[in-house]
């Protein structure tokens, strides 16, 4: 389960971009303030699949790095299975799967040694870990992938071991970021797949948190919806729910509607 | 072991793994640290044994030999064969392939002599031409002992003493003890080695920081339960394992490079066993530790790999620039030189060449330099991690 709560981060950021000392002086004196996230909230509970859509650089990536504990809010609060990640980021860390959205994997380690490394990490014994790639590498239908160096891997295959790296400790909360980006058809839904199976009771009944900016994924696979435009939560329900809120018949619509409308924006 | 030792080892067998397969970096600084030593060694031998074979040879050349059958008699007096110069011996010379500087007598040196008129002769040599130039010396003072000879007889001839020519008599005395001569020689060894154990961390700390950066593995990497520190710390201990493997074998390598050694006397006078061996490890090993850290610190803040190699320049130029302060010899050994890394492990390397003993203070004091610059490397980067994982 997964709680999060009027979230807001800022950020300086400079818009010059000149180097050497004058470029300092410069990018000191264009210094801005960037508010990144405003005001997000949700709640994810378990044995569900909860969809974070936004559009490109709507504070999506910056409220999973908060989850994760990369990133410090500068106001509200965050709880996975009821620990507070601001006071306990190791044990958050130990409870949460994470697949971020820079997902860079060892080239020069197998499949099976980039997974079994992040189940080292998180406490497994070799065995215990070299077992699960196995299990994860039959769920995600990796097998022949798993002894081979990751160098040259295709996109959907890095995106499949990643996945599998996320998933070694076994978490009971999945967080996902824009994880079919660059993928092709069938690779998306075989991860479709795999997702609605983790949800079911056999899969662990896991809490899945999935960001995109696609509605069709969301339409398709996430039990409830949660719209975050301009840093903040504008919407959450089932997709019925938001259809029915804007008057809408088609999904795309409503998302425009509650994204993109210029109320939303101040 | 406690959770956090656990972490440490897991992230070092990793990167040491990693580090390990990248076979091609690896063999090429593998090859060039190993092969060092013997090549180094080689070299040396090769010089020192061409000056003593033209030493041993006693042989002079001369231009003009018809001309002076006086000094054709003194010389062959003195145990030399005396040998009539090629006809074009200036280009010969300029070109390196004659390897003797030239004594060019003039046609009236004969008549000249027997006036008392002091006839010119040159010593004819090419200052770009090192064998020749190392025995335009030798020439000279063969040419000075004739000189001598001719103004005694003529004394002599008058009645005058030899005593009067010479008021005092300089002799020379030679403090310096085999092995420390043979330091003017072999002190290149310290920094071949030094320079071989940066080139071997370099790799593998870029490759740990800005590496990881590049390949969008860092954000990943602290989703995980340990502590920061306890990352960099096993990333270090990967790279400095490397880094010391490489200097182990570079140092050992100069064993075997002995017997390549061509000139008895070099190899008399350099005195390189065991003891030596382990005492240069002994000196390298917290440098090993120490640049590593540095590196890594330089590279963390680098994006690209290509990026943090042109950071690493500064690096790489320090320790390659410092021990040239004794090199230069720039007012002789001074205290401050201890405590500056690589200058001071360049300094103790060159003791144990010369056979000097190693004092407490004198290893402690670079010892815990080191120390200090490794745990400011690991807490540096430990700190910046969170932040190169972002941008």
């Amino acid at each position: 389960m997964i709680e999060v709560r009027s979230v807001a981060k800022a950020f300086t950021a400079s818009s010059a971009k000149a180097p050497g000392w004058a470029g300092a002086l410069r990018r000191a004196a264009s210094r801005t303030t960037v508010h990144a996230v405003r005001d997000v909230s949700f709640h994810a509970p378990a044995g569900a699949i909860t969809g974070l859509l936004g559009p490109n650089g709507a504070g999506k990536t910056t409220t999973l790095r908060m989850l994760g504990a990369l990133v410090k809010p500068d106001a509200g609060s965050l709880e996975v299975d009821g620990i507070d990640v601001a006071r306990r980021p190791r044990e958050i860390l130990a409870r949460l799967g994470m697949l971020s959205d820079a997902r860079g994997l060892y080239p020069r380690l197998t499949a099976r040694e980039n997974i079994a490394y992040y189940g080292a990490l998180q406490g497994m014994v070799p065995d215990a870990a070299d077992a699960r790639a196995h299990d994860l590498a039959r769920m995600f239908d990796m097998v022949p992938l798993l002894d081979r160096r990751t160098e040259g891997f295709s996109q959907g295959e890095r995106m499949k071991t990643a996945l599998a790296r996320a998933l070694v400790h076994d978490p009971a909360n999945i967080v996902l970021d824009e994880p079919t980006n660059g993928l092709d058809v069938l690779a998306t839904r075989a991860l479709r797949e795999s997702l609605r199976w983790l949800r079911t009771p056999e899969g662990g009944s896991k809490c899945i948190v999935f960001s995109t900016h696609i509605m069709q994924e969301v339409e398709r696979l996430c039990d409830s919806v949660v719209v975050v435009a301009h840093g903040r939560t504008v919407a959450s329900g089932t997709v019925e729910e938001l259809l029915a809120q804007t008057g809408e018949h088609d999904f795309e619509e409503a998302f425009v509607r509650l994204a993109f409308d210029p109320e939303q924006a101040s | 072991m406690t959770r956090r030792g656990r972490a440490v080892l897991t992230v070092l067998k990793k990167e040491l793994v990693d580090a390990l397969r990248d076979r091609r970096t690896l063999m090429t600084v593998l090859a060039s640290s190993v092969l060092m030593g013997p090549l180094v060694l080689m070299a040396i031998s090769g010089l020192v044994a061409s000056l003593e074979a033209s030493a041993e040879q006693r042989e002079v050349y001369v231009a003009g030999l018809a001309h002076a059958p006086t000094l054709r008699n003194f010389l062959e007096r003195q145990t030399y064969t005396v040998k009539e110069a090629p006809a074009d011996y200036e280009l010969q010379l300029r070109k390196a392939t004659f390897s003797d500087p030239v004594v060019v007598v003039p046609d009236d040196f004969e008549a000249a002599l027997v006036r008392g008129e002091a006839p010119v002769v040159e010593i004819v040599s090419d200052g770009a031409n090192q064998r020749a130039e190392a025995s335009t010396g030798r020439i000279e003072r063969l040419l000075g002992a004739f000189g001598r000879e001719r103004v005694t007889l003529a004394l002599a001839l008058r009645g005058v003493s030899v005593q009067l020519l010479e008021p005092i008599e300089v002799e020379e005395r030679d403090l310096a003890s085999t092995q420390t001569r043979a330091t003017r020689i072999t002190g290149m060894l310290p920094y071949f080695v030094m320079i071989a154990m940066l080139y071997g961390a370099l790799n593998a700390a870029l490759d740990t920081t800005a590496g990881e950066r590049e390949r969008g593995s860092l954000e990943p990497l602290l989703m995980n339960p340990p502590e920061r520190w306890a990352l960099v710390a096993g990333k270090w201990g990967a790279v400095a394992c490397v880094s010391m493997l490489i200097a182990v074998l570079s140092c050992f390598s100069f064993l075997p490079g002995q017997w390549v050694l061509r000139s008895d006397t070099l190899a008399a006078m350099f005195q390189y066993g065991l003891r030596e061996a382990l005492l240069f490890v002994v000196v390298l090993v917290p440098l090993a530790a120490a640049l590593s850290a540095a590196l890594m610190a330089v590279a963390i803040r680098c994006k690209t790999f290509k990026e943090a190699q042109a950071s690493a320049t500064v690096v790489v130029l320090a320790v390659s620039l410092l021990p040239l302060v004794s090199v230069f010899n720039l007012g002789g050994e001074s205290p401050w030189h201890l405590w500056v890394p690589a200058l001071a492990q360049n300094m103790l390397m060159t003791r144990v060449l010369k056979g000097e003993a190693l004092g407490g203070v004198d290893l402690a004091i670079p010892i815990g330099v080191c120390v200090v610059v490794t745990a400011a490397g690991i807490a540096f980067v430990a700190r910046s991690l969170r932040q190169a994982a972002l941008k």
